[in-house]
């Protein structure tokens, strides 16, 4: 029974848990760790991680070192927990994820098919680290490349490094991350000011906001080594306003290391001062545009301005800035620790290192994924991802967000990388990965992205206020079965102009997920405008769901599996179903035995 | 350094402006809110251009655009003409029947279209020159509200603002005429708020108001004692020449 | 506000202060803030119009923030906005004539694997279903419009 060994009990408190009620079990095993009496040879350690990024299978639980990882965990199963694999070193089979194909279930967290595959450089901490607790960051190789750039190495010799690791921004455009800095830093005019961008406003993305709660020292320590390299003393991290938990955290990884010596005066002795300070974002997408963000710390709103003259040059109130995106400073570390070159050994060519994938939708393994660049969107979606929820019909992954594309079935065999999606007519965006099956209308995923953009949007250009206005309103049109022919053109010719006049990138990029579904759905389009039908069944207008009084036994499966109440009838007699309530889901369609339920 | 600006060769200085140069060599590039005293705005983007540099070509708005190397500029290829017809006929779907926009839908032949739903008081295209009018006078009385779709220029809560003067400069400096002034006898309206206007002390005319002329003392320094409007000013003036001259 | 330096770049911080303290930004806030900093009022309310986590109306007592992220939209987040419509009579942006309740949209809470979600204050509901959502506001009491 005693095993003489440290076990540590790790529970994932990253939002997704959270909200799944994980704080509750984590506060659980903790009184019970205190109340049982530390044994001297099992010491318990319970920490709350950041989040592990499996969120569909949480709450998370994981016990070191046996290596045991327990999912969907519930309140009333933390006394058992501790009893059998805390106490002792069973393990409970029923919590073990089970594997999709095998239907074995699996003990360790590296053998289930959703991490399996996977490489952890930018969450290599995350799940394994209590965010609050600095030196569990230290004893992971904490801070130890900060120590390596500011006794051991030139500024040059710095940016040398980024530069050989071929890292591409992992924000959306991808610029070579080396470059900017080598930009940077030859300019001659102080002070110089490097930011962080969290404002992560991709609908269905999350990866930045892991890193934020989860292991918030790895941003902290690329931005200190960016200081040290461009010539910096002030970093500014923008945080998206509805990001408490990481607003949070982040605050409190920059007060210990404060207390540490890495940031605020006198670094490590050294006499150099770097500053970082929180800036909370006001709920605004478009300030995730690096000159809207710098416009929104500066105190005013959120507007962009043209880029002819780059922020290297003229950034935050005029001064040179490097701004990049959570997922590259969580790079940064690594990359000083092991080798640019190491770092470009991984993933394809152009897109070195690996990538942070939000995986979500009708996807059966929801989650953050990150994984070598080149890996194919089949793997992703099927190996790891597990498939479409329920077996359904695959129809077209959405990628890089609003600022991106849908992608058919036709290419999942794309090796994903920056350039690829490209030329598909998407973009990598912040990697956002949202599956989407038979049950997907096109037209209307498009109608949502412009109708969020068109929120979103500052409104000072012409292009991307008006055009996407109209863009909406024709899109609105055609949904309800009033799109009129030369619609789709009139589409066309707006998005045209849009992606080459528009102010911002936020503007430019407006028209991906338009053209990319008229590109490669254009039947659905065309039906919704001449037939007057939406094949997928989704557009309220132009789908009827109905039940057949001929075919139907009166079952009753049908209304037990209706979420909104639609469907009433007394047993065995032919049911009804209420059209103002549906909600077309299609749940009944899919239960029914004796196709009874149709849709017109 | 010389630029090539539609085959003709143009000298610029580093750092100027695109538009600058173009119009110092009687090369016409249309613009709607584009104003020599309140550069700068880039949003209506009329302007654009095409510049090539290194083979291959990118649109850029030419107001704002910094000459710094030696570039080759279309501004009226196939490209830049289709876009720049698009671009109107978005504006002319928000600003129905207006004189300013009429004038160029004509010039660029933009076809009329009976698609969306129009408003048909909407005047303003958003350019921004009133509010940075009013913010270069010194008032700030007025600024953009909202954001996206739904934005607007108006007085904080849309009630009369404190800080108008009823100078008219935002009027006056509004390519399309979006802002009314509505005069009456010795009564100017504007921005929901009502001025006093001053006479001049000449000819009697109604000119400016008296917060206007309260303001402009304060930014000089001194009391002006004598009251003219412009007519009579460059009269007085061009008057005391005549006498200076006259003396020599 | 006067823990903040009189800087312009300070402005959103005390404006989102403002908002947590009162639940909204009333005209004398931003009249008293419009002294403070030196900033013109007009300057103040484009930014309180600007930025969605600003609201110049006062909020209700539960604020309802519906997920309309890409994941929780395709999983029908339309049809609970459009049930929370037709049981409290409020769009999103309102709030209840008893104050009770205000309804927003807002984008990705980053809770995508229980879409779609909703969180009331600070409490989440994932998977919601239109059954579901009645118990739910059911709990936070006042009257609900059940045209059963």
């Amino acid at each position: 029974m005693r095993t003489g060994r440290k076990k540590t009990i790790l529970v994932c408190c990253g939002t997704g848990c959270l909200a799944n009620n994980s704080y509750h079990i984590y506060m659980k095993l903790k009184n019970l760790t205190a109340e049982a009496g530390i044994d001297a040879e099992v010491k318990p350690i319970i920490k709350s991680t950041g989040c592990n990024g499996f969120c569909e299978k949480g709450p998370i639980v994981k016990i070191i070192p046996d290596d045991i990882s327990y999912y969907r965990v519930k309140l009333q199963d933390a006394d058992e927990i501790f009893e059998k694999s805390v106490l002792r070193d069973e393990v409970i089979d029923r919590l073990l994820y089970k594997d999709m194909s095998t239907g074995n279930r699996v003990k360790s967290q590296k053998d289930n098919e959703f991490y399996r595959k996977q490489m952890k450089l930018a969450l290599r901490n995350i799940g394994e680290v209590d965010p609050a607790n600095i030196d569990d960051y230290l004893e992971r190789d904490g801070y130890k490349a900060f120590r390596k750039v500011f006794f051991e190495m030139t500024p040059q010799e710095v940016i040398k490094e980024i530069e050989k690791s071929g890292l591409r921004g992992r924000g959306g455009a991808g610029f070579p991350t080396g470059l900017k800095w080598k930009q940077c830093a030859s300019y001659d005019s102080f002070p110089k000011y490097v930011v962080c961008n969290g404002d992560e406003g991709d609908p269905g993305a999350f990866m930045d906001r892991s890193i934020m709660e989860g292991d918030p020292n790895t941003v902290i320590e690329g931005m200190l080594i960016c200081g040290y390299a461009i010539g910096a003393n002030h970093g500014f991290i923008y945080i998206r306003d509805e990001y408490s938990l990481a607003i949070k955290n982040i605050s409190v990884a920059i007060d210990a290391a404060k207390k540490r010596g890495f940031l605020g005066e006198n670094i490590l002795g050294s006499g150099i001062d770097f500053d970082l300070q929180i800036v909370r974002g006001g709920g605004a997408f478009v300030c995730g545009e690096s000159t809207a963000l710098m416009s929104s710390i500066e105190g005013k709103v959120g507007e962009p301005r043209a880029k002819y003259i780059r922020s290297v040059e003229k950034g935050l109130w005029g001064q040179p800035t490097i701004l990049n995106n959570v997922e590259t400073w969580a790079n940064i570390p690594l990359i000083i620790i092991k080798g640019g070159e190491w770092f470009s050994s991984i993933g394809t060519k152009n897109s070195t290192g690996t990538k942070v994938f939000s995986l979500v939708g009708k996807v059966k393994n929801t989650g953050l994924v990150e994984v070598p660049m080149g890996i194919t969107l089949k793997e992703l979606i099927y190996e790891i991802g597990g498939g479409v929820i329920g077996n359904k019909k695959f129809k077209a992954v959405q990628s890089g967000g609003p600022s991106g594309g849908c992608i058919p079935e036709s290419l999942l065999d794309m090796q994903v990388d920056f350039d690829t999606l490209k030329e598909s007519g998407s973009m990598m965006g912040s990697g956002g990965m949202i599956v989407m099956d038979e049950r997907t209308c096109m037209v209307e995923v498009a109608k949502y992205y412009v109708n969020f953009l068109s929120e979103e949007s500052c409104g000072k250009c012409t292009p991307c206020r008006e055009g996407l206005k109209r863009m909406l309103e024709i899109l609105n049109d055609i949904c309800k079965g009033h799109g009129q022919p030369g619609d789709i053109e009139m589409l066309e010719e707006i998005c045209d102009t849009l992606s080459e006049t528009a102010l911002c990138g936020l503007g430019k990029t407006a028209p991906n997920p338009v053209i990319s579904t008229i590109r490669h759905f254009r039947n659905e389009y065309e039906a919704h405008i001449f037939d007057k039908k939406c094949p997928a069944g989704i557009c309220k207008e132009l789908t009827k769901y109905f039940i057949d009084r001929d075919l139907c036994t009166g079952c009753g499966l049908c209304k037990r599996n209706c979420p909104a109440n639609a469907i009433s009838g007394n047993a065995k007699s032919a049911h009804t179903l209420d059209l103002e309530k549906c909600i077309k889901c299609g749940n009944c369609k899919d239960t029914c035995r004796f196709g009874a339920v149709k849709v017109e | 350094m010389d630029i090539k600006i539609d085959s003709k060769i143009c000298k610029a200085e580093y750092g100027e402006y695109l538009l600058q140069v173009a119009g110092r060599n009687n090369i016409y590039i249309p613009t709607l809110c584009h104003s020599d005293a309140l550069p700068g705005q880039a949003s209506c983007r009329i302007c654009i251009v095409e510049v090539i540099e290194n083979g291959s070509s990118k649109v850029v708005t030419s107001c704002v655009f910094p000459i710094t190397k030696e570039i080759e500029v279309i501004t009226n290829s196939e490209k830049i003409n289709r876009m720049r017809r698009t671009l109107l006929m978005l504006l002319s779907m928000r600003v129905s029947n207006n004189e300013a926009l009429n004038r160029l839908m004509v010039e660029y032949s933009v076809p009329a279209i009976n698609r969306f739903t129009l408003d048909m008081n909407e005047k303003c295209i958003l350019c921004g020159l009133c509010v940075k009018a009013c913010e270069e006078v010194g008032q700030y009385a007025i600024s953009t509200v909202s954001r996206g779709i739904t934005k607007k220029v108006s007085t904080p809560y849309q009630e009369p603002s404190i800080s108008c003067i009823g100078c008219g400069a935002c009027a006056s400096v509004c390519p399309t005429g979006a802002i009314d002034i509505l005069e009456e006898g010795s009564k100017r309206l504007i921005w929901n708020k009502t001025f006093e206007l001053m006479q001049c002390t000449r000819c009697g005319e109604y000119f400016a108001t008296k917060e206007q002329l309260d303001y402009i003392n304060e930014r000089l320094g001194y009391e002006t004692e004598v009251l003219l409007c412009e007519k009579c000013k460059k009269n007085a003036v061009s008057e005391s020449l005549k006498n200076i001259v006259q003396n020599l | 506000m006067h823990k903040y330096p009189k800087e312009q770049r300070y402005t959103l911080a005390i404006l989102q202060d403002i908002q947590r303290e009162y639940g909204y930004i009333s005209k004398e806030s931003m009249e008293k803030l419009s002294v403070y900093l030196d900033i013109p009022l007009s300057r103040l309310y484009s930014m309180a119009t600007f930025y969605k986590a600003l609201s110049l109306q006062p909020k209700g007592q539960n604020i309802i923030k519906v997920c309309d992220g890409t994941a929780c939209h395709i999983r029908s987040s339309v049809t609970i906005i459009e049930e929370i419509e037709k049981l409290l009579h409020i769009k999103p942006g309102e709030t209840t004539m008893d104050g009770l309740f205000s309804i927003e949209t807002v984008n990705c809470l980053g809770s995508c694997a229980i879409a779609p979600v909703m969180v009331i204050n600070e409490t989440y509901h994932g998977k919601v279903t239109p059954i579901l959502l009645r118990e739910i506001l059911k709990g936070y009491g006042g009257t609900i419009d059940e045209d059963r």
